[in-house]
């Protein structure tokens, strides 16, 4: 799976009081990942206001394997799901830079609606052209691979 | 009773929709019962378990709305029938009942000619 990367430093108000990255804040690293990934593509929350649309969580997930530590340097990856229903679902991974190590995984789904809060069941056509080319990003094989 | 007597009958209680109300079987809402379990992988849950008017979201069946979005892809992909949002959708994922209904209502309507340009 090819993934979008950020990168980050574990700051000292993110550890807990036995040194270790309070769970929360991976689920805001994920975040973190998602917003640099759409910016790109012009995919930010005010660009789907923009179009008339609104795209909440409705499913979050998170796997913790190891901990992260105060100073770490953190990679961030995200990819997304070529959506089979009208919802997008990107795949976050959390790693410590210098050994790789995967410290967290997880899966975030977003769903459709109007400004009104229709929940739309099918991805609207104009939509569908504004996600086309985050798709296909994923679809490219990866220049560095 | 006469059989002309017995198939205005039946004729009749098609129409007014009492064919489930007399205890005979719908091949339709079967149909959609295991279409439900099959596409949300209900495995714990048998065709029989689930009430024809009961409801299938929230407190009925226990569904949400990533389950609708899966279910609208099966229904398009089965029958043809497309489900364009929750305005739609919650009239008819009320029941299979209703489903059922709206399945036959979109079915007809795609099978039926267009009318004739005078």
């Amino acid at each position: 799976m090819k993934f979008d990367e950020i990168e980050i430093k574990v700051r000292f108000n993110e550890v807990d009081s036995w040194g270790m990255v309070w769970h929360g804040h991976y689920i805001a690293w994920f975040e973190v990942g998602r917003m640099a990934l759409l910016e790109k593509f012009h995919l930010l929350p005010q660009d789907f206001t923009q179009m008339g649309y609104v795209a909440p969580v409705v499913d979050l997930k998170c796997l913790f394997k190891e901990p992260a530590r105060v100073a770490e340097e953190i990679l961030i990856r995200t990819s997304v799901l070529k959506p089979t229903k009208a919802a997008l679902t990107f795949c976050c991974q959390i790693l410590r830079k210098k050994d790789g190590k995967l410290l967290a995984s997880g899966e975030e789904t977003q769903v459709l609606l109007t400004l009104d809060g229709r929940m739309l069941y099918m991805i609207p056509q104009d939509l569908r052209e504004r996600l086309q080319p985050l798709f296909r990003y994923f679809e490219e094989p990866d220049a560095a691979a | 009773m006469e059989t002309r007597t017995l198939l205005v009958l039946c004729v009749l209680c098609d129409l007014c929709g009492l064919w489930k109300g007399m205890g005979m079987p719908d091949d339709l809402v079967g149909e959609l019962k295991k279409l439900i379990i099959e596409t949300l992988k209900l495995e714990e849950i048998t065709p029989e378990d689930i009430v024809d008017d009961g409801r299938l979201f929230g407190d009925g069946l226990g569904l949400d709305s990533i389950d609708a979005l899966e279910l609208v892809v099966a229904l398009e992909k089965t029958y043809g029938v497309v489900i364009p949002d929750s305005e739609v959708g919650e009239r008819v994922f009320r029941s299979v009942h209703t489903l059922a209904e709206f399945v036959r209502e979109q079915r007809s309507a795609i099978s039926r000619p267009p009318a004739a340009k005078e």
